[in-house]
C-alpha cells in the first residue's frame, strides 16, 4: 500500500467496463495479453459476447505480445484536458502476430510511467513488443515498445 | 461480413415516380451566439418554406437528425412541436455525418409509401457555441470503442489520421495532396456567400500550419460551426405548383465498412465499404464516374474526399491524390469538387451543405455575387454526385442529383 500511496494518480481516460471484457482485464491484471476467439481457436479482437458473425461462445487465448505497426497518428493534442502540456502521444494499430489488428500507444519504455516513445522513432512496420502499463489497482493497459 | 444483394431495380422504381428536390435553405454559419439549436432549425425552416414557395401548412411530412446541444429522444417531433406543426409522417436520423443523404433517402421512401407528399428533411445546431468542453470530450469518445481505443487518447481527428497515414504508406501520397484538397475548396469558399473562411490558402500555407494530429495539420480539419440548414423532398408533379426548378433524386446508394477503426479491414476494405454507397448511387442512377459535372464529396478532413473518390470509381486507388494535385477538381476543370467550401472551409453540418449545393448548381443558382459571394456555378451542370459519411469513414450514404428525370430502365 506504501507503494500506491506515493504513485501519481492516473489521469488520462480509463476505459468503460463491461462485462464482454472481464476475462481481458483480468489477464491484464495478470500481466497476460489474452485475446477473444472463435470456436477453432483463432483470436479476433475486440471483446463481446460471441464471436462476430457466428453466433458462437468466446474462446480465450494468449498472445505472444509480439507485432508490428500497421499504421501510427501522432496525436499533437489529446481528447481531454488531461493531455495538456504533454509531449505528443503516439495513437497505433498493431498487428499482433497471432493475426489480429489492436490499437495501443507506442511508448519509449516502462520506466517511469511508460512514456511516449519519440516520434520521429515510429514507422510502419516496425516490430513491437507489448508491456504492461499498470494505470491504477484495477487497470492494467496494454502498450507497445519497439522489440 | 456478407454483403446484401443491392436491389437496385426496386429503388429504381421507386425514383422513377419522380423524387425532387425542391426548396433548399441555409443560415448563415459560424458563431452565432444568440442563436438556440431550435431556432436555428426554425430558420432555415423559414428560408426553404420561402424558397419553394410553401407554408409551413403545406408539409405533411419532417425528418430532422439529432443535437449535440439539445438532448432529446424523440428530435423531429421535439422541433414539430417548436415550431408548430403536427406532421403525419415523422422521423429523426442519426448516422453522424452519413445522416444528411439518409434523410433524404427516408423522404423518398415516405412519399414512395403514401405516407407523406412534402417533407421538409432540416438539420442544424448551435454546435460551435452550445457545446460544452466535457460535451466535446464526450462526442471525441463517442467515435471511440469505449474499452478498447478510448484509454489510448484517441481523437476522432487521430482515428482519420490513422488510416490517412496507412493510405499514403501503400499508395505514396504526399503531403501536399491533402493540402491541395483543402487549397482547391479554399479558392470555391472564397466564392460561397456563407463560407466561415473566404480568404485563399495555398499549399504551403496548409503544409506550414500547426499539427493536430498526422498526417493533420489544422487547416486539413474541417470546422466547428454553428448553423442550419433544410431541403424539401417532394413528388415531380407536386414540384409543378412550387417556385423552385425540381431537382431530381436519381441515385441512392449506402456502404458500410465498419464501426470502429480497429475493426477497419485495411485501407481497400475501407475504400471498397464506403465506395459502395456513390458505385451503387450511380448505378441506380444508369450513370458512369464520366457522366458527373459536379461532385460534392463528404470531407471531414482533407483524406477524406481521396478514399471517396477512389471508392467511387471516378479515380484509380492511390490516384486521387494526384488528380487533385492536377487542378481536376477545381471549378472550370475536369470535375469540380466542394464548390461550397466543403467541411474545411465553408461551414460543418454533416452533409446537409453538400447536398444543397449539389441542388443549386443543379438550378444554375451557384453564383452568390449579388449576395457578397462570387460566382461558383458549373456552367450548365447536369449530373452531381454527393454523398456523407458517419463515424470514421464507418457508414456511407450517396446520392446521384439530376436536373432531367430519371432515365435509367
Amino acid at each position: 500500500m506504501a507503494e500506491e500511496s506515493t504513485k501519481p494518480a492516473y489521469t488520462k481516460p480509463l476505459p468503460d467496463l463491461r462485462p464482454e471484457g472481464d476475462k481481458f482485464w483480468e489477464g491484464m491484471r495478470e500481466h497476460k495479453l489474452l485475446l477473444p476467439a472463435f470456436p477453432d481457436g483463432t483470436p479476433f479482437w475486440y471483446p463481446r459476447a460471441y464471436a462476430p458473425g457466428t453466433m458462437e461462445p468466446v474462446q480465450w487465448v494468449e498472445s505472444k505480445g509480439e507485432g508490428e505497426v500497421y499504421t501510427y497518428s501522432i496525436h499533437y493534442f489529446g481528447p481531454s484536458k488531461a493531455y495538456k502540456g504533454d509531449p505528443p502521444h503516439v495513437v497505433a494499430l498493431i498487428d499482433l502476430d497471432e493475426g489480429v489488428r489492436m490499437m495501443t500507444n507506442i511508448v519509449k519504455d516502462e520506466a517511469p510511467d511508460f512514456p511516449s516513445i519519440d516520434p520521429e522513432a515510429v514507422s510502419i512496420g516496425m516490430r513491437v513488443k507489448v508491456v504492461f502499463h499498470d494505470a491504477t489497482d484495477e487497470i492494467t493497459l496494454p502498450k507497445f515498445t519497439p522489440a | 461480413m456478407s454483403e446484401a444483394t443491392p436491389d437496385v431495380a426496386e429503388a429504381r422504381r421507386m425514383l422513377k415516380k419522380g423524387i425532387v428536390i425542391a426548396g433548399v435553405g441555409e443560415t448563415e454559419q459560424g458563431k452565432l451566439p444568440g442563436k438556440g439549436s431550435f431556432e436555428l432549425l426554425a430558420d432555415a425552416t423559414k428560408i426553404t418554406l420561402d424558397d419553394a414557395g410553401l407554408e409551413l401548412k403545406d408539409v405533411d411530412g419532417l425528418v430532422t437528425a439529432f443535437s449535440f446541444v439539445e438532448s432529446t429522444l424523440m428530435h423531429s417531433t421535439t422541433f414539430a412541436d417548436y415550431v408548430g406543426m403536427a406532421p403525419g409522417y415523422f422521423a429523426s436520423i442519426a448516422v453522424g455525418g452519413a445522416t444528411a443523404p439518409l434523410m433524404a433517402v427516408q423522404a423518398a421512401m415516405a412519399i414512395d409509401a403514401g405516407l407523406a407528399e412534402v417533407v421538409l428533411c432540416v438539420r442544424g445546431d448551435n454546435t460551435r457555441s452550445g457545446i460544452s468542453s466535457s460535451g466535446m470530450i464526450a462526442m471525441a469518445r463517442e467515435m471511440s470503442h469505449g474499452a478498447f481505443e478510448a484509454p489510448y487518447g484517441l481523437t476522432t481527428i487521430g482515428g482519420y489520421g490513422l488510416l490517412a497515414q496507412r493510405y499514403m504508406y501503400e499508395h505514396d501520397v504526399p503531403q501536399e495532396a491533402l493540402a491541395a484538397v483543402v487549397a482547391t475548396q479554399s479558392e470555391h469558399a472564397a466564392l460561397k456567400w456563407n463560407a466561415m473562411l473566404r480568404d485563399v490558402v495555398t499549399i504551403e500555407d496548409v503544409m506550414n500550419d500547426r499539427w493536430i494530429a498526422t498526417p493533420f495539420h489544422g487547416m486539413d480539419c474541417s470546422l466547428v460551426s454553428d448553423g442550419s440548414a433544410a431541403f424539401i423532398v417532394t413528388t415531380a408533379d407536386r414540384a409543378k405548383s412550387m417556385k423552385p426548378k425540381p431537382v431530381y433524386i436519381t441515385g441512392i446508394g449506402e456502404g458500410y465498412s465498419h464501426q470502429y477503426i480497429s475493426e477497419a479491414e485495411g485501407v481497400d476494405g475501407v475504400r471498397q465499404g464506403l465506395g459502395r454507397a456513390g458505385r451503387r448511387a450511380m448505378e441506380v442512377a444508369g450513370v458512369t464516374p464520366q457522366d458527373l459535372d459536379v461532385a460534392e464529396i463528404y470531407d471531414s478532413f482533407s483524406f477524406t474526399p481521396l478514399i471517396a473518390l477512389e471508392g467511387f470509381g471516378i479515380c484509380g486507388k492511390g490516384e486521387a491524390g494526384d488528380w487533385v494535385l492536377e487542378g481536376n477538381a477545381k471549378l472550370g476543370s475536369t470535375l469540380p469538387m466542394n464548390t461550397h467550401g466543403g467541411l474545411i472551409r465553408q461551414a460543418h453540418l454533416g452533409a446537409m451543405h453538400h447536398i444543397i449545393e449539389a441542388a443549386l448548381q443543379l438550378r444554375g443558382e451557384a453564383d452568390d455575387s449579388n449576395r457578397g459571394g462570387g460566382n461558383h456555378q458549373v456552367p450548365d451542370a447536369k449530373l452531381a454526385i454527393t454523398n456523407g459519411s458517419g463515424g470514421i469513414l464507418a457508414a456511407t450514404s450517396a446520392l446521384v442529383l439530376s436536373s432531367e428525370p430519371p432515365s435509367a430502365a
